[in-house]
């Protein structure tokens, strides 16, 4: 049985732009440029060089050019770059989300706007509100704290916003500049390991409700999941130079023992079974967090091939990834009508977003 | 060796409590996975630690006859003690 909401009152994906900022640093570059950091404190710099070689990212586009980073010393400074890039980078990704929707900044009523890396007063999405032209009634929804699971939560919220307002359109903005967050002196490991994996980008997905009289891949319906005392699986802790990293190798063991349950269960209230899924949108958290994923939901080799290639490609770029993935696959020839997909992503929480799809 | 091995412990001790929020005991005869929970990220985070205070390299070949924290200290005091020069 297919319990309700149905695909036909479900709103839709009409479009999602992608954009990265034009510094790119191969991930030797990058090596090269922390090797001298690293000396400061560690002995064997071979494992640590070994360790940004293990998380399978080819390079990263940066916010800026890599000498730029070592003046930025204070909080304050990085912030100021990350408010400057953050507002120019979404401005471009709205941009191309609304032209390959067809539609202009005046079309947008509501704009939910995710992001870990950076904080600002007015929010980015009030920015771009001057820049874009949006209407003065735009509804705006900074959220600030989901971390990677953003993109998904976001599109999850916007949904539930949709469903209430069936003719409205909503954009969902994710911006992430990650290496803007590098606290240069934590030379621990997981920060050494976080240098390593995670990138900068943006990506906006515009969506309309299931009365706006447009066709495209639906939101069927979301979960989200919690799982308790996990606090310390992955976070910030802020501290006087700015956000410091916490991360746990809990993350892919989490993915192992939960996320089949959390995916069965469901699917089944859909009548589903992982076998009907065509297309699996997954998070990049990194190697071991898709192993995981591969293994615990005994998936086909080939089936996670995008969120492979976006992690080589350009690293976990936070909330932004998923939609980097969902993206690729709304654009690719491979969906047909009728196929079911889901999206999935973890954050800090430590907690998951399970969004099903269907084209 | 055996004052450099009670070192060493000392220095797991600090690591564990210090950078992997490690609440309970540390004896030697602790199991480094099973008694200590460490996981891949903590076993990387004590080798890196346990290179920087003593000043030796630890490979994953090294790892094959480790299992409590005993074998840990007397790998690490036996690099040591093999290293010609040791500076602190």
């Amino acid at each position: 049985m297919h319990n309700a909401p149905s695909p036909a009152s479900s709103p839709v994906i009409r479009a999602v732009g992608r954009a990265l900022p034009p510094h790119y640093a191969t991930q030797e570059q990058l090596i090269r440029a922390f090797r001298e950091l690293w000396a400061k404190k560690h002995f064997n710099l071979e494992r640590l060089e070994d360790l940004h070689r293990a998380v399978n990212v080819s390079g990263r586009f940066l916010s800026l050019p890599i000498d730029e980073y070592r003046p930025l010393v204070s909080f304050q400074q990085r912030n100021d770059a990350w408010i400057r890039v953050a507002v120019e980078l979404g401005e471009q990704v709205v941009r191309q989300a609304l032209e390959k929707a067809g539609l202009t900044a005046r079309d947008v009523d509501h704009i939910f706007f995710v992001t870990v890396t950076g904080l600002a007063v007015p929010s980015i999405d009030a920015r771009l509100a001057n820049r874009l032209g949006f209407r003065e009634d735009l509804r705006r929804t900074p959220i600030f704290g989901l971390g990677c699971v953003a993109g998904a939560a976001g599109v999850a919220r916007a949904v539930d916003y949709l469903r209430a307002y069936p003719r409205h359109t909503a954009l969902v903005l994710a911006v992430e500049l990650c290496s803007l967050t590098l606290q240069r002196e934590d030379l621990s490991i997981p920060n050494i390991i976080a240098s390593g994996l995670f990138g900068d980008g943006a990506a906006c997905v515009v969506l309309q409700g299931a009365e706006a009289g447009t066709q495209g891949p639906r939101v069927v319906d979301s979960r989200a999941v919690f799982y308790p005392d996990t606090e310390r699986v992955m976070g910030w802790d802020i501290v006087d130079t700015g956000f410091k990293i916490v991360l746990s190798a809990k993350v892919p063991q989490l993915v192992r023992e939960q996320v089949r349950g959390n995916v069965d269960g469901f699917l089944g209230a859909h009548g589903l079974t992982r076998g009907e899924l065509r297309h699996w949108v997954a998070h990049t958290g990194g190697p071991k967090v898709l192993q995981a994923f591969e293994e615990s939901l005994e998936l086909g080799k080939e089936t996670l091939a995008r969120s492979w290639a976006s992690l080589g490609e350009v690293g976990n770029l936070s909330s932004a990834s998923v939609l980097f993935v969902l993206g690729e696959t709304l654009e690719s020839q491979e969906p047909r009508p009728g196929d079911w997909g889901l999206m999935m992503a973890m954050g800090p929480g430590f907690c998951a977003e399970l969004v099903l799809l269907r084209w | 060796m055996a004052e450099l091995e009670g070192e060493v412990v000392a220095e797991i001790r600090r690591i564990l409590g210090e950078e992997l929020e490690w609440k309970g005991a540390v004896e030697p005869s602790h199991d480094l996975l099973k008694d200590l929970q460490l996981d891949s990220l903590g076993l990387t985070v004590l080798a890196v630690g346990l290179e920087n205070r003593f000043r030796v390299k630890l490979s994953e070949e090294d790892a094959a006859g480790v299992t409590t924290v005993a074998d840990l200290a007397r790998l690490v005091s036996t690099r040591v003690s093999a290293t010609p020069e040791v500076p602190r």
